[in-house]
C-alpha cells in the first residue's frame, strides 16, 4: 500500500506541476477576466450617469469616457434579460438621479433563457441570486479554472489568434460565414425556445425590468447595436420580425427605442468592427457619441 | 450525481475506505446503502420501484425453487417474468404502444381514445430488469440456488457501480463474489484507479468533445450528405467511448471493491464482421440475449430459414431494449437483417474473396472486412442516432448517397470543429488508438505498461490525469445511461 501510496503522489504532484502554467494561462485569459470591469466597479463604486445592459453586442457597444458621462457597462456575453434584471437590481441603485439605463435587445434576447457561462456572475452577483450554484463550481473557478475545458479552450485559442480554419475568419467570404454561423446559431435557439417557450418568459422579464426602472426612478431606452450589412443579409427585416419584433412590438410601453441595427453610418463600413455584428474600439466610440447626442435630444442629462 | 464529478469520486473514495475498514459482515449493509444512495441521488422517486422489483424477483426466485415440478417451476418463473415485463413495459414502452395504436387506430378510421401519459421512466430498469429475469431463468434452469440472504440478493439488483448502464450480470458469478471477504489488495487498487481514470479519458476527451459536434449536425434540419456521412463516423466514435468509458469506470469501481465484473467491450470497431461486432459489443447483453432469447427460441429448429427468423427476433429485442421508439426498432432489425444476410452469403463471399485474390493477403483482407464491417456499423446507427423514422430514412438515404463520400465535402464537412478542438481531438483519438493497438498486439495495454521503464509509465499516468483535468469536457449525460 505505501508503494501505491508514494506512486499516487508522485502522479498527482507532476500533473499539479504541468496543471499550473494551464491553470494560470486561464487565469489571465480575456475570457476569465470578462467581468473584470463590473468587480472593479464593486470594490470601489462611485455614482454614474449611465448603465448598459445585454449581451455582446452591448459589451462591444458603448465606450462613453470621451462624451464626459460617467458609465458601468453591465453587459456580458450571452446574457438573458433576467441577468440583466439581476444585474441592475445589484448596481441600480449607483445611478444618479434620471441616469440612464441602455438595454440592448439583440437577436437573442428573446430565445436566450440559459447562461452560458454561469461562473461570470460568481463575483458580480449575490450567490443567492444565482441559478444553478454549487459550492464545489464555485471553488473550482475561484482557484482551478484551468479544469473547465471550455475555459482552458478558450484561453487557449485567445493566444493563437490564427489557429483557425480560412473560413472561420471572421472577414472570410466578406464576413458572409461568420454571419452565417451566427444564424445558424440563433436559428437553433429560437428552436430550442420554441419547445421551452422562453419567449413568453423573456418577455415577462423584460416587462418586470422597464416597470422596475419606472419605479426607481431609472430612465430606461431600449436600444439595438449596430452591424455590419453582411450580417443584415442573414438577419433581414423578415428575420428580424420573427427573432424580436414579434415579441417586442407586444409590449406596450412608451420608453424610447434607438435602433441602430442597419445605421449606414456604420453597415458598409468594417472599420467599425471587429466581424460581423460587434463594433470595435472606433466603432463604440463613434456610436456612444451617436447614442449620447439620440439621449440628450431626447431630453436626457 | 454522475460518474463524471467529483461528488461521485468522493463519494466512492469514502465507500472503499469504510468498506475496508468495517467487518466483512457489515460489508453488505454499507454496500446496499450505498447503492441505494447513489441511484436516489440520480432518481429518488424511483428507490421504491427498485425496492419492489428487488422483493418481487427475491420471493420468486425462492418460490420456483420450492416447487416440485418442471412445469410448476415454469409456470411461476413465466408468471415471474411477465410481471417485471409489464412494469418494464409500462415505464418505458406504454407511450410508444399507446401512439402506435393510435396511429394506426387514425389510419384504419378506428375509434381509440386513450390519452398519453406523463410517464417518466425510471433510470436503468431496463439493466436491472434482466438482470431479474436471468436470475429467475437461472433458477428454474437449476443453474442457480435461490439466493436467501435478503442483503446479498439486493446488493446483486443495486450494486452502484453498475446499477446505471451495466454490464449486465448474472446472480452466479457476481453474489457469490459479494459473499467473500475481500481484502485490500494492491493490484485491485492500482487496476481499477487505472480503468477508471481510462474511463474518464475515453468519456471527456473523446465522447463529450464529439456530442455536441454530432448532435449540431444530427439536430440540423438542413445538414450535407458529407456532414451527415461525418457526424455519423464521429457519432459510431462517441457511442463506443461513451459507453465504454461507464464500463470502464464501472468495472474499476468494482475491482477496487474487489469484485470482479465482466469486460463489456473487446474494440469493436475492430470486428471482421457483424456477427464479430456483436461478440464485441456490450457483450453482456448479447450473451443475454443469446442466453434467454435466442437459444430458447432456437430450441428444436432444424430448418435454415427457422433459425433465421429467430435470429431477427433476437435483434428485434435488442432494439426495442434500447430505446422505445420505432427508429430503435429499425436498428434492430437491420442487424438482424446484416446477421441473416451474413450468414447467407458466407461461402459466396469466400468464392469473390478467392476470385479476387483478396484471401492471399489476409491483412489486406482482415482490414476490408474491418472497413466494411465498421461501415455497416455506421449505418445502421444512422436510424440509432436519428429522432424520428421519418428523419432516419432521409438522413440514411443522404449517407448512402455517393456524393456524400466526396472527398472534398468531407474535409469542408470537418469545418463542423473549430480546428484546435480538431486538433485537440485529433491528438487524444490517437492515443486511444495507440492503446488500442497496443491491446490487440499484447493481451492488456496495462500490463504492457507495467513492463515500460518507471518514466515511460509515469508520463502515461500523468498524462492521462493532466489531459482528463484540463481538456476533459463535462456535462453531457451517458448515451446509454438514458436505457
Amino acid at each position: 500500500m505505501k508503494r501505491l501510496f508514494i506512486k499516487l503522489t508522485i502522479i498527482m504532484t507532476v500533473a499539479l506541476l504541468v496543471f499550473i502554467p494551464a491553470n494560470n494561462l486561464v487565469k489571465h485569459s480575456r475570457s476569465y477576466n470578462i467581468n473584470d470591469d463590473i468587480l472593479a466597479f464593486k470594490k470601489d463604486p462611485h455614482p454614474v450617469d449611465i448603465i448598459n445592459l445585454g449581451a455582446s453586442h452591448s459589451m462591444y457597444g458603448y465606450y462613453f469616457k470621451p462624451t464626459g458621462l460617467t458609465h458601468l457597462d453591465l453587459a456580458l456575453p450571452s446574457q438573458t434579460i433576467q441577468y440583466d434584471f439581476k444585474l441592475l437590481k445589484e448596481y441600480g441603485k449607483y445611478l444618479k438621479p434620471d441616469g440612464v439605463v441602455l438595454i440592448s435587445i439583440s437577436q437573442i434576447t428573446f430565445a436566450n433563457a440559459e447562461i452560458e457561462n454561469v461562473e461570470n456572475y460568481y463575483e458580480i452577483l449575490d450567490h443567492s441570486q444565482i441559478e444553478p450554484f454549487r459550492l464545489t463550481d464555485y471553488y473550482r473557478y475561484l482557484y482551478f479554472p484551468g479544469t473547465q475545458s471550455e475555459s482552458f479552450t478558450s484561453a487557449l485559442s485567445s493566444e493563437m489568434k490564427k489557429l483557425k480554419w480560412d473560413s472561420h475568419q471572421p472577414w472570410a467570404n466578406d464576413g458572409k460565414n461568420y454571419a452565417a454561423r451566427k444564424y445558424d446559431y440563433v436559428e437553433d435557439l429560437y428552436r430550442a425556445a420554441e419547445e421551452e417557450n422562453y419567449f413568453e418568459q423573456n418577455l415577462e422579464h423584460l416587462k418586470e425590468l422597464l416597470e422596475y426602472c419606472q419605479e426607481n426612478g431609472y430612465q430606461a431606452v431600449l436600444t439595438m447595436e449596430p452591424v455590419h450589412q453582411t450580417y443584415e443579409t442573414y438577419f433581414d427585416e423578415a428575420k428580424m420580425d420573427k427573432f424580436v419584433f414579434q415579441y417586442l412590438d407586444t409590449l406596450e410601453t412608451d420608453v424610447p427605442f434607438l435602433n441602430h441595427m442597419n445605421d449606414p453610418r456604420f453597415a458598409d463600413n468594417k472599420d467599425y468592427f471587429i466581424d460581423s455584428d460587434h463594433l470595435n474600439s472606433d466603432g463604440r466610440k463613434k456610436y456612444s457619441w451617436i447614442i449620447y447626442e439620440e439621449l440628450k435630444e431626447l431630453g436626457y442629462f | 450525481m454522475t460518474f463524471i464529478s467529483i461528488e461521485f469520486l468522493l463519494f466512492f473514495a469514502v465507500i472503499v475506505f469504510t468498506y475496508y475498514s468495517i467487518p466483512h459482515r457489515w460489508r453488505w449493509i454499507l454496500l446496499l446503502a450505498a447503492s441505494y444512495s447513489f441511484y436516489a441521488s440520480l432518481n429518488s422517486y424511483f428507490v421504491l420501484l427498485l425496492l419492489a422489483s428487488t422483493a418481487f424477483s427475491y420471493v420468486t426466485g425462492i418460490i420456483i425453487e420450492k416447487q416440485e415440478t418442471k412445469k410448476q417451476k415454469k409456470r411461476v418463473m413465466l408468471a415471474g417474468i411477465c410481471v417485471l415485463l409489464f412494469i418494464l413495459g409500462w415505464f418505458k414502452y406504454f407511450n410508444f404502444v399507446n401512439d402506435s395504436v393510435r396511429a394506426i387506430a387514425i389510419y384504419m378510421n378506428w375509434n381509440y381514445s386513450v390519452p398519453y401519459q406523463e410517464i417518466v421512466m425510471p433510470i436503468a430498469i431496463s439493466f436491472y430488469t434482466f438482470q431479474a429475469v436471468s436470475y429467475l431463468v437461472d433458477i428454474y434452469k437449476g443453474k442457480l440456488k435461490a439466493e436467501r440472504h435478503y442483503g446479498y440478493f439486493s446488493i446483486y439488483f443495486a450494486f452502484f457501480p453498475q446499477l446505471v448502464a451495466g454490464p449486465i450480470e448474472r446472480a452466479k458469478k457476481l453474489l457469490p463474489q459479494f459473499k467473500v471477504e475481500q481484502t485490500l489488495k494492491y493490484e485491485n487498487l492500482s487496476y481499477g484507479m487505472k480503468r477508471i481514470a481510462w474511463g474518464f479519458f475515453k468519456k471527456t476527451l473523446i465522447a463529450d468533445r464529439l456530442a455536441p459536434i454530432v448532435a449540431s449536425v444530427y439536430n440540423s434540419p438542413d445538414a450535407t450528405g458529407s456532414e451527415i456521412v461525418l457526424a455519423t463516423i464521429l457519432f459510431s466514435i462517441q457511442l463506443y467511448a461513451d459507453f465504454s468509458a461507464l464500463s470502464d469506470i464501472a468495472i474499476g469501481c468494482a475491482r477496487i471493491l474487489g469484485i470482479k465484473l465482466t469486460e463489456n467491450f473487446k474494440q469493436p470497431h475492430f470486428a471482421v464482421s457483424i456477427g464479430d461486432f456483436w461478440n464485441r459489443w456490450h457483450i453482456t447483453l448479447s450473451t443475454w440475449l443469446r442466453d434467454y432469447i435466442f437459444i430458447p427460441l432456437s430450441k428444436g429448429k432444424k430448418k435454415r430459414s427457422e433459425i433465421y427468423l429467430v435470429i431477427v427476433i433476437t435483434f428485434l429485442v435488442s432494439g426495442i431494449w434500447h430505446g422505445a421508439a420505432w427508429t430503435f426498432v429499425l436498428w434492430g432489425l437491420i442487424h438482424g437483417f446484416y446477421r441473416v444476410f451474413g450468414d447467407h452469403t458466407k461461402h459466396v463471399r469466400g468464392k469473390m474473396a478467392s476470385f479476387t485474390r483478396l484471401d492471399q493477403s489476409p491483412s489486406l483482407h482482415k482490414w476490408v472486412k474491418i472497413t466494411i464491417t465498421f461501415l455497416l456499423v455506421c449505418f445502421s446507427r444512422v436510424f440509432f442516432r436519428s429522432d424520428s423514422v421519418a428523419e432516419a430514412f432521409e438522413n440514411a438515404k443522404l449517407f448512402l448517397t455517393p456524393h456524400s463520400w466526396r472527398p472534398a465535402g468531407m474535409i469542408d464537412a470537418l469545418e463542423l470543429f473549430s480546428l484546435l478542438d480538431l486538433m485537440i481531438f485529433m491528438f487524444f483519438f490517437v492515443i486511444v488508438q495507440l492503446f488500442h493497438y497496443i491491446e490487440r498486439k499484447n493481451t492488456s495495454t496495462w500490463d504492457w505498461l507495467s513492463q515500460r521503464p518507471a518514466f515511460t509509465r509515469y508520463a502515461v499516468y500523468v498524462l492521462i490525469v493532466v489531459s482528463v483535468l484540463i481538456f476533459g469536457a463535462t456535462g453531457q449525460g451517458f448515451v446509454y445511461g438514458g436505457f
